[in-house]
């Protein structure tokens, strides 16, 4: 089949989904028409687009953490656990990495081997083995909406199975569930199989079921400048509209400059808008998410706490409708329930404490905006110039052309040419262009900020301060500083800078 | 080759910013890198040292599932015939924060070498491997 940003038909999608289904044995008997009644009968404190919408018109940021285990019932314990200790305001299902990869044979041992030991040994929920049976047990077991989220570039089974369970939100998209992800995975397969998430969403809003979607916002976590990762968000926030998705949150990850972060979200939310509405779709309600910092944490869990708090202030400033909390296990990976509670607690208090506070508007966070829209524009210009107006098309082309292009991401269809650093204020400015179509007056904003840096440092504008600003935050600070004389920063600059 | 090592991240894991920077630094530091990426399986580490005779796997895992995804490699290395091989791993190599101590043995126990906690030093790996493969300290 051809790409192509068009709506599937309903023969198309039914004609798909009988493949989709035998993909696993637990995909057998999924019945459209049962889900739509099971759907209709959820409570509204239960619905996820419900939920965003109350908060979206009473100003409030909902706080909302990671977390998935192996086995059902430890499931259930763990998101009763963050909602009644954390104070969590909606709930997740992480699903654990072997079914992002379609492994469903090694999530059964996974499953087996942490019923043996009587601890997890799967990093998520395994959602696809536990099928539509154990994903509404989980649903049922919990008193607050439940998303997906994962990381799967083929998620149609899995998105099959969680909304027949009730799960009333899904995260991902063809790119951001695909360049961060996947290896060799190609564009065109992902587009196309998102499509089909996508479509299966505009089906229940068809009958009337709202189900919200969520495009992955922070890709790969790793100094990402905010233009390009708002250009990815808001194509897939058409690629979804286009399938009748109605209930959309568009997602950013924390650079950490909280001038940049204020203006990234307001940006990203505005600027979403008006294409949403320059393409013809209408009523579609949209929302914003604010990642808390998705790069190297510090392993000291008081440190941790700091970056977290950080995150916290900047999502609330933002008036972001909901944020993604980090907790202080962060360096070590997958948190135990108490110490994701705590993330959830420190960012509650946060937003508390600033409920009430508008930050007011200034002529930095102004320009810093304008800036963001302009590049972001450059950017989907090119796209759907590339794609002769298809957008998915576009898309293609554009990370062949390198017109898209994602810092430190694994994927072979990514051209790894762009390369960012932080400026003197810690803002994230584009370092090597590499195929991004920017006008001059852009490209001369992003070099002069990186040579104010350059200067204040005493060095040159250079890959060295990349890799200097990837591991900054996990040291105990935002820019990557050559004068800080940690351990590691000693052994990277010694193989960088052949100093001792 | 002596200073031939195979790099990668195992299993299902998709982490690239490390795998990145081990590249650089194992290459600054005169090592011959096969990097073979992320999302590599036990045979694709295999399978690559086969092709390029190198001496030494390092092996990344961030995500949690390391002790599946590592169990039997050494076996399996064994079977193709790779006996002396060097296996290192590092990283997030269990699900949660446990007691080091108790990962490192258990990982031991499975065959490896020389196992490193997250958030470790590059060059610790590169010092560690100068001297198991008996090679010249640098300049």
């Amino acid at each position: 089949m051809e790409l192509k940003n068009k709506k599937l038909s309903m023969d198309e999608f039914l004609r798909i989904r009988q493949e989709v289904l035998k993909q696993w044995p637990t995909g057998e008997g999924i019945d459209l028409e049962a889900n739509v009644a099971y759907l209709k009968q959820i409570p509204e404190h239960k619905s996820f687009p419900a939920k965003l919408r109350w908060a979206k018109e009473n100003g409030i940021t909902l706080a909302q953490p990671r977390a998935g285990v192996a086995l059902i019932e430890e499931h259930i314990e763990l998101l009763n656990f963050l909602d009644k200790e954390g104070g969590a305001d909606l709930l997740p299902s992480t699903i654990d990495s072997y079914t992002r990869q379609n492994k469903y044979n090694e999530c059964e041992r996974g499953i087996t081997e942490s019923r043996r030991e009587g601890r997890s040994l799967l990093n998520g929920f395994p959602g696809v083995n536990h099928g539509v049976h154990g994903c509404k047990k989980v649903f049922e077991a919990v008193n607050l909406p439940l998303q997906a989220r994962h990381g799967t570039p083929d998620a149609r089974l899995l998105s099959e199975i969680i909304h027949a369970a009730g799960w009333t939100s899904n995260e991902g998209g063809g790119i951001s569930y695909n360049i961060p992800y996947a290896k060799k995975v190609s564009l065109e397969k992902t587009i196309t199989d998102w499509q089909y998430c996508d479509r299966l969403v505009g089906y229940y809003e068809e009958q009337g079921i709202s189900i919200n979607r969520e495009p992955f916002g922070p890709l790969t976590g790793t100094l990402v400048p905010p233009s390009m990762s708002n250009a990815v968000a808001i194509i897939e926030a058409l690629l979804a509209a286009e399938q009748g998705v109605k209930n959309i949150t568009v997602g950013y990850g924390q650079c950490g400059n909280i001038v940049q972060d204020v203006a990234a979200i307001r940006a990203l939310e505005e600027q979403c808008n008006e294409y949403l509405t320059a393409f013809g779709y209408k009523n579609v309600y949209l929302t914003t998410v604010f990642h808390q910092w998705m790069g190297g944490f510090p392993q000291d869990e008081s440190k941790a706490f700091g970056v977290i708090s950080l995150g916290a202030i900047a999502a609330s400033l933002a008036g972001a409708t909901k944020v993604i909390v980090k907790t202080p296990h962060e360096a070590y990976g997958v948190p135990t329930k108490e110490a994701n509670a705590q993330g959830i607690r420190t960012t509650k208090m946060v937003l508390n404490l600033l409920r009430e506070q508008k930050l007011p508007l200034s002529v930095q966070q102004i320009n810093e905006s304008r800036m963001i829209k302009a590049e972001t524009q450059c950017i989907i210009d090119k796209v759907l110039e590339l794609g002769d107006g298809d957008l998915a098309v576009g898309t293609v082309r554009g990370f062949e052309a390198g017109v898209l292009d994602i810092p430190f991401a694994p994927s072979v269809y990514n051209a790894g040419k762009m390369m960012p650093a932080r400026d003197n204020d810690g803002a994230i400015r584009y370092l090597d262009f590499g195929n991004i179509p920017f006008s001059d007056d852009i490209k001369a904003f992003n070099r002069n900020k990186l040579e104010e840096r350059a200067e204040f440092e005493g060095r040159e504008v250079d890959f060295k301060m990349t890799i200097d600003d990837v591991y900054a935050v996990s040291k105990g600070n935002l820019i990557g500083r050559p004068e800080v004389e940690t351990e590691a920063a000693k052994s990277i600059k010694k193989y960088l800078y052949k100093t001792e | 080759m002596t200073n031939t090592v195979v790099l990668g991240v195992i299993g299902a894991d998709c982490h690239a910013v490390g795998n990145k920077i081990l590249d650089y630094a194992f290459s600054k530091a005169g090592f011959n890198v096969v990097n073979i990426g992320v999302l590599s399986s036990q045979e694709e580490f295999i399978s690559a040292a086969e092709e390029t005779g190198a001496k030494a796997m390092i092996i990344s895992s961030l995500y949690g599932h390391g002790e599946i995804d590592c169990r039997g490699l050494r076996e399996k290395c064994d079977e193709a015939g790779l006996n002396d091989m060097l296996l290192y791993v590092g990283g997030n190599l269990v699900v949660g924060k446990r007691d080091w101590d108790e990962v490192k043995q258990k990982f031991l126990a499975m065959g490896f070498n020389r196992v490193y906690p997250p958030g470790s030093d590059p060059e610790q790996g590169i010092r560690d491997l100068r001297d198991d493969l008996k090679l010249p300290k640098p300049e």
